[in-house]
């Protein structure tokens, strides 16, 4: 998983703007997609230049102190071996994306291909627009993308399956923003102008802002954008993340009988669930866990270990909110079982009685082609366990997960926008017939 | 009756082609510093001629009207008022449809606007400061944060309208970004220096103004030096590229009606904008002890801290604005503008028709930032088209040679006008014929995105939320006040230290 950002610097003073600072804390809100690397191109009086280190944004303060670049675009991502893809000709370009082109068997193949073509269609003399057009015609996948080339435009867009989100903004009458995540535009003082729809690309230059789109896309956003992924201060497609969140909750507590004194949430994004929750029935929601360190998203890193280590940096119970009470608790998915497993454990340690967990999403039982990180089938939880089963494991009292159809509707979009395919196997129509 | 045109842009297209449809039949003359093939044709159809020469020359005008004999000159765009050439077409007992240089003020000195609003207690004003060299502006912005927090969020310009470039808004919320944003401010302020360093009849060459948000509107009038008599309000969009995003340009598109005030705002934001805009002409008139006889324009905005509030001001009518209200216009404009020249506006009873107005721009890449590149490029056009779209063409910064070839000037070489019962849909008449203005070898662009019905949701959702926030200052009583706090003076209104400065300076900001 990955976030990406760009920015693009307009007119005759462009070059006072230093873009890689305001870079730098765009995809610092966009830390939640993926901390594990960060990459970024930029373009300055000097030139055209890469960068890509593993690390959190923290590995890039010192380069964006010392360096200036007024175009830049760049990438946190979740994969530690992930890097800005970087080609040399017809066109020097580099590229960064949040998703999966159908392409190559790993994601730097895909990358450095997907970065191939399009310096391949730049050269053959295609505008701009009409570069990134053709390329998300020939190349499918559900994918986002912002590339820089050496003469100063960018272009950005989705694939025709749209499955990643996109949104532009600006600031004043100088700086145009591209971004995963419409948080991220707030982070760096940008108004909101739009998202980009599936199939859509725009392109900047000196000279013109263009934007166009392909025959035959079709939405199909991933889901779980708003169960997990997306942060609680964006807005996909129209519909703000917090909202939907709240809604989950809502939906979870419409067919909740069980007695308990406390609704808690685990951070960050099953806190706003918790609110939802605890607003329909009208029971005491108490903040559950203070998290310690960085924004470490624990399913987001790659190994076992870590994942222990970040789950336990990050959660310690406020023993005062949980001692003594039955508490519900509330997560925004289940995939190995073993962060919720670790939670009611700790929980239970520090006083909390009947633990009913919630899940904020339906079981997921597949993986997904789209470059989400779920782990291989048979290594997910649900996918053959009953819920009883489960239940034991994780040893609370109860667990309930919400239905597919209380997911949709809380999000509020028709089905068939939505890519549903870690909750159900159906995929969307393009991957299905590869 | 024999009328005198000045100006060669879309706008001035378009009072021509109103002109020209006139009961009196009038015979059209023009002039200005290229030929516009649209005015060009209709002073061919009407007798007149049209003539090169420049607009912002009192003599030449003035030359010009008196030799054709001209019953009336109208004037369209702000340079020839800055100018004085409706002062020398005074002089020569010439009636004129342009506003006298010590009147034309409020456009041309920014800092003379906001002056005049501040000592006579005109609302809908802003805090500013201005000027007369870098230092001392570059050490105000760089003190902000520890001084006169206000100037943290700012819009830079130049004092005087110059050019309509050098503007730059720079909102500092964010003090993790404080510094890269102070950088540009002050790297701007070098620049504007810079730039302001030719125009030499303003002392004051640098204003920093407070920075607001919220929808913008023009409200375009027409005043007789009695009556100041408003006209539909019109939302021109001033980014260069679609979604509000890029370089500011003097337009790209602009929507009006059906009604006279627009979808988002209310007939009592209207009022107070009307009110605003009086006051600012008797104000004017009043110092000056003239009569302000011609258009005046306030560029307003809806504002948390003033609710509507003066942006900057046109002595002209707005372009692409004028050709939103000249389509609405149901009376003749000769009628109107004969009854501003003799001072009987009051009498007149100006008819609008209840119909949406949607204009959108076409211009040469390189417009606004790199005009040497959009100079010069030729036209083809596509004129069936436009037609067969119900939708009318007029050509602004192009000229049309011995041969017929018409060429770019650099600026926004047309504008298409559509007209339908909402906005929407006169957007989606224009959007039918967008193509119709080509290059042959050079692009153009404009924005699909003016009048659609994602602009005039965004545009309401903002004019919502700004309205809710101003109207609560309005009960609590805290409309118009701003509150900052100053290290050892403690609280401080910034206001009151804006009108202790201005007690001071003996200039009124005309400065020369």
């Amino acid at each position: 998983m990955t976030g990406i950002f760009g920015f693009y610097s307009f007119g005759e003073e462009r070059e006072r703007w230093n873009g890689l600072r305001f870079l730098y804390y765009g995809l610092q809100a966009l830390q939640g997609r993926g901390s594990e690397s960060v990459s970024l191109a930029w373009l300055s009086p000097n030139g055209f230049e890469t960068y890509s280190t593993e690390g959190d944004v923290d590995a890039i303060r010192y380069l964006v102190e010392k360096s200036r670049g007024h175009i830049a675009i760049g990438m946190v991502s979740s994969y530690r071996d992930d890097s800005v893809a970087v080609i040399e000709s017809p066109l020097r370009l580099a590229l960064v994306v949040d998703g999966m082109p159908s392409l190559g068997n790993s994601r730097s193949e895909a990358f450095t291909r997907l970065a191939e073509t399009m310096s391949e269609l730049l050269g053959t003399g295609l505008s701009p627009l009409d570069a990134g057009l053709r390329l998300i015609s020939q190349i499918g996948g559900g994918y986002s993308f912002i590339a820089l080339t050496e003469r100063g435009e960018m272009v950005a867009g989705r694939s025709r399956l749209g499955v990643k989100p996109l949104s532009v903004g600006s600031i004043g009458f100088d700086i145009a923003c591209v971004s995963s995540e419409t948080a991220a535009l707030d982070v760096v003082g940008a108004s909101f102008s739009s998202e980009l729809s599936a199939g859509e690309i725009i392109s900047m230059s000196q000279l013109s802002l263009k934007r166009g789109k392909v025959e035959g896309a079709a939405e199909a956003l991933c889901s779980f954008e708003f169960v997990y992924m997306a942060r609680n201060d964006s807005t996909i497609m129209g519909v703000p993340v917090y909202l939907v969140r709240e809604r989950i909750g809502e939906a979870l507590a419409a067919r909740d009988e069980v007695k308990v004194d406390v609704v808690t949430g685990v951070p960050e994004t099953a806190l706003a669930f918790a609110s939802g929750y605890a607003g329909r029935r009208g029971i005491r929601c108490r903040l559950g866990f203070v998290r310690t360190g960085q924004h470490v998203r624990s399913a987001l890193k790659p190994t076992q270990l870590e994942r222990l280590i970040g789950l336990q940096l990050k959660l310690n119970p406020i023993a005062a909110a949980v001692d003594g009470r039955d508490i519900v608790l509330i997560d925004d998915s289940v995939v190995r079982g073993n962060t919720l497993k670790n939670v009611v454990a700790l929980l239970r340690r520090k006083g909390a009685q009947a633990v009913h967990v919630r899940v904020g999403s339906p079981p997921i039982r597949y993986s997904c082609p789209f470059g989400t990180e779920i782990p291989p089938p048979d290594e997910l939880i649900a996918r053959d366990l009953p819920i009883e089963e489960i239940e034991k494991l994780v040893g609370c009292d109860s667990l309930a997960f919400l239905d597919l159809e209380e997911l949709v509707k809380a999000i509020g979009l028709p089905p068939k926008v939505l890519c549903l395919g870690c909750f159900t196997g159906h995929y969307p129509e393009e991957v299905r017939t590869r | 009756m024999k009328i005198l045109g000045v100006g060669g842009g879309a706008r001035e297209h378009a009072i021509a082609e109103r002109l020209a449809l006139s009961r009196y039949n009038p015979r059209i003359y023009w002039i200005s510093e290229w030929k516009n093939p649209g005015i060009e044709r209709l002073c061919a159809t009407s007798g007149g001629f049209y003539k090169i020469g420049r607009t912002t020359d009192p003599e030449a005008v003035a030359e010009l009207a008196s030799n054709i004999h001209a019953d009336l000159v109208v004037i369209g765009p702000e340079e020839p008022n800055f100018h004085g050439v409706p002062d020398e077409l005074e002089k020569r007992g010439i009636p004129c449809i342009g506003v006298s240089r010590d009147l034309a003020i409020i456009e041309q000195s920014k800092s003379f606007l906001r002056a005049l609003q501040w000592r006579y207690n005109i609302p809908g004003k802003l805090l500013f400061k201005t000027f007369r060299d870098e230092s001392a502006a570059m050490d105000a912005l760089a003190q902000a944060e520890k001084n006169i927090t206000w100037m943290q969020n700012v819009v830079l310009k130049p004092a005087r309208q110059a050019g309509g470039k050098g503007v730059k808004v720079v909102e500092d919320r964010h003090a993790y970004l404080l510094k890269e944003k102070l950088e540009f401010k002050l790297g701007h302020i070098e620049w504007l220096a810079s730039y302001m360093k030719d125009y030499l009849d303003i002392e004051d060459k640098i204003l920093i103004e407070e920075c607001v948000w919220g929808p913008e509107y023009t409200l375009q009038c027409f005043s007789d030096g009695k009556e100041l008599i408003g006209m539909p309000l019109v939302q021109d969009n001033k980014h260069a590229f679609e979604f509000d995003i890029g370089p500011e340009t003097g337009g790209m598109g602009s929507f009006a009606g059906p009604e006279l005030t627009l979808p988002f705002i209310t007939q009592e934001e209207y009022s107070r904008s009307i009110k605003i805009i009086r006051e600012i002409v008797n104000a004017v008139q009043d110092l000056t002890g003239k009569s302000y006889r011609g258009i005046v324009a306030g560029q307003m905005m809806v504002t948390e801290v003033e609710g509507p509030t003066v942006i900057e001001m046109y002595s002209r009518f707005g372009d692409p604005e004028a050709l939103n209200v000249l389509a609405m216009l149901e009376t003749d404009l000769l009628d109107v503008f004969l009854a501003i020249a003799d001072g009987r506006l009051a009498r007149l009873g100006i008819k609008w028709r209840t119909v949406a107005t949607v204009v959108k721009v076409i211009a040469p890449e390189g417009y606004p930032d790199f005009r040497e590149l959009a100079r010069g490029h030729e036209v083809i056009v596509d004129e069936k088209a436009v037609e067969d779209a119900g939708c009318k063409l007029y050509w602004g910064s192009a000229h049309i040679d011995e041969g017929g070839r018409i060429l770019t000037v650099g600026s926004r070489v047309a504008e298409i006008l559509g007209v339908g019962e909402t906005i929407e849909e006169a957007s989606s008449r224009v959007d039918l014929c967008l193509d119709a203005v080509k290059l042959k070898s050079w692009n153009v662009f404009y924005r699909r995105d003016i009048g659609s019905r994602e602009m005039l949701e965004k545009r309401s959702k903002l004019a919502d939320v700004v309205r809710r926030l101003y109207r609560r200052r309005m009960e609590l009583g805290t409309i118009g006040k701003r509150v900052d706090w100053i290290p050892g003076r403690g609280i401080v209104d910034p206001a009151e230290d804006i009108v202790k400065w201005l007690m001071k300076e003996p200039s009124d900001g005309r400065g020369g």
